[in-house]
């Protein structure tokens, strides 16, 4: 052992590992999967499965970002996704602030009402809004997307922020109102760098749902130059048969973008942990 | 400061876009969905009035209802326990870990930012017998069971496994809230517990354990209620099939209104699903007291 | 983190997107040929309306550039032509996949938002759509016109007439046959079937090679259901649908007793993974070599020469064997695709002359010789251009005396449908015995169809 053991390593501890390192064995082998059947043949999938391809089939990347229209369904996406992410950020806060913060009587009725957002499956509201937005020509408009995106966004967001703002220290805000601070300053300089931590969890979890988000995009938007990404990834199945190879292409390609989001975001909510930890 | 936190003014300001929003986009569709709900609509023709009679139908005389609330309950239960299990186990492990614990968060946290629908499609060709897992456990001589296909037993053999899918993909969020609500507990408590002689698993008990209440009310709400509506992997896994033995009822409404047109009925589903949500929170706000420690 | 990293994140996520962009059309330029293939259907949507076109929405179950489907493509052919002639029209298509189309078309029609034309299924899917008054009668002009109504195949229009009604225009049509793996069966020495007995000893006997006789897919009911519709019709014939629709026939009558029995029996023929495997898994096997044969409709030819090109000369046809003291055994599932006209649009002309260019000689020809369907007008087709098997379904539905639809598409609902697809299922699983399992079919029947 090139480790000189000057303390024994305590069997917990290997314990914990072994356990930590075969889950994520657990996690990572179904991805790493999709993206060997992303690069075979349709033959060679359903043939053996589990062997590494032949040939690596490169271009099924290249032919899935052409036929599918990645670049234009990505920039849409995105476009939909980051002001989704700011809004229902901004609105959400807000409301979670007034509900969680501020002293009224119906914040408690109100709450329930944000609440009851949650608990809607969107297929049941799916053709009244669509009759309701087509009479306001906001169906086949990325406006179209955005406007429900942010409102189903709004709860979770309100639900996780409120408890934030609750439990937040009221010294600080005392001390501020002292100051001659107003209550939108109490929210943009104290309330919000303070909800950090729940701020990266929220827009991550907008950020995810949205650009993975299939059916209303799937049903709104009809004009070839506005289709968000989840749906192009349909593109592949056909009626009789799938492409299986290149649609798995495509969801790779789809993937990535979260990947980068969140590897970026999730390392912030550390920071914002370590730093939420240090209050009171 | 009293006075302040009291500005009408404000708090309209602040509730007003989301709640415009909200009334807009979902109150109106949702008194439309009760509407519809009594009614026969095939949403080509005019709808029909017709009362109560969806709902007599959804409990009295729909075999495959019985099966998606049985279905649903199941899932409900299983998600509950598997994500607060693990998800708190997972949470305290991690929270106590010196090296790669970041590394490990992020490959657990990893799948609740994938599409449901990808993942769903993917552990469908995964569980498939002649594709995936049956071709590992053939190596060892074991023969698989028909994962996706088993419908015997009280809750076949699906339901399990979509259930163990699902906390595999969910229980990420569990174990990332109950991360931050650990991380902040200031450590100067555990600190003075370990002053008084505490070991870890006391210290858990005494000080992790009530401090982290607020946010097990917040873990169970969600895995209840996401549970509940759950759809996307069953949909796509085994689209409720066989012979709809793994029905749920988001699945069984999505069926009811867009592969048989039967908008009324789905409707009628959609608000029994929200009435057992209401109901699921009602009793966890109910059940779990919440005390305000200050920190 | 201030709005500093905010935008920062902002910026490495566009640029990265631009990234991406850029290397997709690097990779583009040396992407294999078929890309260009799939390049070629792209110029489909650049074809821009010419100014002062009448333009007209067109709504498709598939999307037109991406697809692998050879009839699609060959859609998209049809709809480039009628957009690039100078014929005063332009149609813009809306594409979805299969699993959304019903939804989004509804949802259009309950908006007032109709496309002009769209593609349907017949059977009850298109009979909600009559029955909500939404479709154009077609009658009058296919009657003022009759070079184009006699253009169409005889009989063709039988499913798509309501009171007398012609409701749309079928552009292709596919049969449900038998494929062979004839060098499977040379092997084993067994000759194609006539009859069930037969066709069950040619089971055995491959099986007793160390094959498995017949791939199929329990995974996608329809198709467990179609061979379970073709035993239905063999035993009693077109009475049996007719019967159960005016509650002449019961389910639990014998010969659907007797039909879902047989399927049980051939069940244990089926591949080992029959249960779980899908539609697609299930074609795979057959064009793999690991099965013998496979029951599906005439589609799956492009499917199997396009994934296995060598199948095309050892892959043989022929139609699902009759039953002895049974009923007809020259009669074929077939099912149309079909295009139906809003009863709202503000062009007819423009419509016709889309349907006409759908069913025109060019994309008819095409239809058969290149996607490797049946064409719904009597038109030369030259075989030597067309896949193989195409000119062998074509030559054993010589002998053709009757049709039918897919049987779920052929009941009172879509639901009625699952139902049957689904009982299906459950009887080859063992879960139920063709006696109870008919029963329930019996029971929806009682509750759903006859009490309406």
């Amino acid at each position: 052992m090139r480790r000189k053991s000057r303390k024994k390593i305590p069997v917990t501890k290997v314990l914990i590992y072994t356990f930590l390192i075969l889950l994520a064995v657990i996690y990572i082998a179904p991805l790493v999967w999709m993206f060997s059947v992303s690069v075979k043949t349709n033959a060679e999938v359903f043939a053996s499965p589990f062997k590494l391809p032949e040939i690596i089939q490169w271009e099924n990347f290249s032919v899935a970002w052409s036929i599918g229209k990645l670049n234009i369904a990505i920039v849409n996406s995105f476009i939909v996704c980051a002001v989704t992410l700011l809004c229902s950020i901004l609105f959400g806060t807000m409301a979670a602030f007034a509900i969680g913060r501020m002293r009224w009587k119906l914040s408690g009725t109100i709450m329930t009402y944000f609440l009851l957002g949650m608990m809607i499956p969107v297929h049941c509201i799916l053709i009244p809004l669509f009759v309701i937005f087509a009479k306001v020509s906001l169906n086949n408009s990325l406006l179209g997307l955005i406007l429900p995106y942010i409102t189903f966004s709004l709860p979770m967001t309100i639900f996780i922020m409120v408890g934030f703002f609750k439990n937040m220290p009221s010294e600080l805000f005392e001390s501020a109102c002292m100051d001659g601070c107003s209550i939108y300053g109490c929210f943009f300089r104290i309330g919000l760098p303070l909800a950090k931590t729940g701020l990266f969890v929220t827009g991550l979890m907008t950020f995810v749902n949205n650009w993975n988000e299939l059916l209303l995009a799937m049903v709104f938007i009809s004009d070839v130059s506005k289709k968000t990404l989840p749906v192009t990834l349909t593109y592949f199945v056909g009626p009789y048969s799938t492409n299986y190879v290149q649609m798995f292409a495509a969801i790779v390609i789809a993937v990535i973008p979260t990947i980068i989001v969140y590897s970026i975001f999730s390392n912030q909510i550390v920071e914002g942990l370590t730093a939420g930890a240090v209050k009171g | 400061m009293e006075k302040l936190f009291r500005d009408k003014k404000a708090i309209c300001l602040f509730i007003a876009p989301g709640g415009i929003l909200f009334t807009i986009v979902l109150l109106v569709p949702i008194a439309y969905a009760f509407y519809i709900s009594m009614c026969d609509w095939n949403a080509l023709t005019p709808p029909k009035f017709i009362g109560f009679e969806n709902y007599l139908k959804i409990f009295t005389n729909d075999s495959i209802m019985k099966t998606a609330i049985k279905n649903s309950l199941f899932f409900t239960t299983f998600s509950l326990v598997t994500q607060q299990v693990l998800g708190l186990f997972l949470a305290v492990i991690l929270s106590n870990l010196v090296k790669g614990k970041n590394l490990f968060k992020n490959i657990y946290y990893l799948p609740c930012v994938l599409s449901s629908a990808a993942l769903g499609l993917l552990f469908s060709f995964l569980l498939n017998p002649k594709m995936g897992l049956n071709q590992v456990l053939a190596i060892f001589g074991v023969e698989g069971p028909l994962w996706l296909m088993d419908v015997k037993g009280f809750i076949p053999l699906p339901m399990w496994v979509i259930g163990t899918v699902a906390t595999w993909q969910y229980v990420g969020t569990t174990m990332m809230l109950y991360m931050a609500a650990i991380a902040g507990i200031p450590s100067s408590l555990y600190e003075a517990s370990y002053i008084d002689g505490a070991n870890k698993w006391q210290s858990f008990k005494n000080i992790t354990v009530p401090l982290i209440k607020p946010m097990a009310k917040t873990t169970i709400s969600l895995t209840c209620i996401g549970s509940l509506k759950f759809f996307d992997l069953i949909y796509n896994m085994t689209q409720g099939g066989p012979n709809h033995k793994t029905e749920v009822l988001a699945t069984q409404l999505y069926n009811e209104g867009f592969s048989y047109f039967k908008y009324g009925y789905a409707s009628a589903i959609s608000v029994v699903l929200l009435c057992m949500c209401l109901l699921v929170t009602f009793v966890i706000n109910k059940t779990i007291k919440v005390e305000d420690y200050e920190m | 983190m201030g709005m500093k990293k905010v935008l920062a994140v902002l910026l490495s996520t566009v640029m990265m997107t631009g990234l991406l962009s850029g290397c997709g059309s690097k990779t583009e330029e040396a992407a294999a040929p078929t890309a260009d293939a799939t390049e070629e259907g792209a110029a489909t949507e650049e074809v821009a309306a010419a100014e002062g076109d009448v333009e007209i929405t067109w709504m498709f179950w598939d999307d037109l550039e991406a697809t692998q489907d050879i009839m699609s493509q060959q859609y998209a052919e049809t709809i480039k032509r009628f957009n690039e002639a100078d014929n005063g029209y332009h149609v813009n298509v809306i594409t979805t996949n299969l699993e959304e189309y019903d939804t989004k078309l509804n949802a259009l029609i309950a908006a007032g938002q109709a496309p002009d034309v769209w593609i349907c299924n017949p059977g009850p899917n298109m009979t909600q759509y009559v029955e909500a008054d939404v479709v154009m009668d077609l009658t009058d002009v296919l009657n003022s016109d009759s070079a184009w109504k006699d253009s169409f195949t005889g009989g063709i229009f039988e499913r798509l007439t309501y009171d007398g009604k012609v409701m749309g225009v079928p552009t292709n049509f596919a049969a449900a046959c038998v494929f062979y793996n004839t060098e499977i069966f040379e092997k084993t020495g067994v000759a194609v079937p006539k009859t069930w007995d037969e066709f069950m000893d040619v089971c055995q006997k491959i099986q007793d090679a160390g094959y498995a006789p017949l791939t199929i897919s329990a995974g996608t009911p329809w198709c467990l259901s179609m061979v379970a519709g073709y035993l239905c019709d063999r035993e009693g014939g077109p009475d049996n649908l007719k019967g159960v629709a005016d509650g002449s026939v019961k389910w639990t009558d014998a010969s659907y007793v007797n039909a879902a029995t047989k399927l049980l029996d051939l069940s244990k023929y089926f591949q080992p993974t029959y249960l779980g495997d899908s539609n697609d898994q299930a074609t795979a096997n057959f064009y793999n070599g690991d099965a013998a044969m496979l029951i599906q409709g005439s589609w799956a030819i492009s499917q199997i020469n396009g994934n296995a090109p060598e199948m095309q000369d050892k892959c043989g046809v022929f139609q699902f064997p009759g039953i002895e003291g049974g009923s007809d055994p020259n009669r074929w599932i077939v099912k149309t695709d079909n295009l139906l006209v809003s009863k709202n649009t503000k062009n007819v002309d423009a419509c016709i002359a889309l349907l006409k260019e759908f069913t025109g000689e060019t994309s008819q020809k095409a239809t058969a010789e290149i996607a490797g369907k049946m064409p719904i007008i009597d038109v030369e087709v030259d075989y030597s251009k067309a896949p193989k098997q195409l000119s062998y379904v074509q030559e054993s539905m010589k002998t053709l005396t009757g049709t039918f639809g897919f049987y779920n598409e052929s009941l009172d609902s879509v639901e009625a449908g699952d139902k049957f697809d689904n009982t299906m299922v459950s009887i080859v699983m063992g879960e139920i015995t063709p006696e109870d399992g008919m029963a329930e079919v019996q029971k929806f029947y009682d509750e759903n169809v006859y009490n309406k």
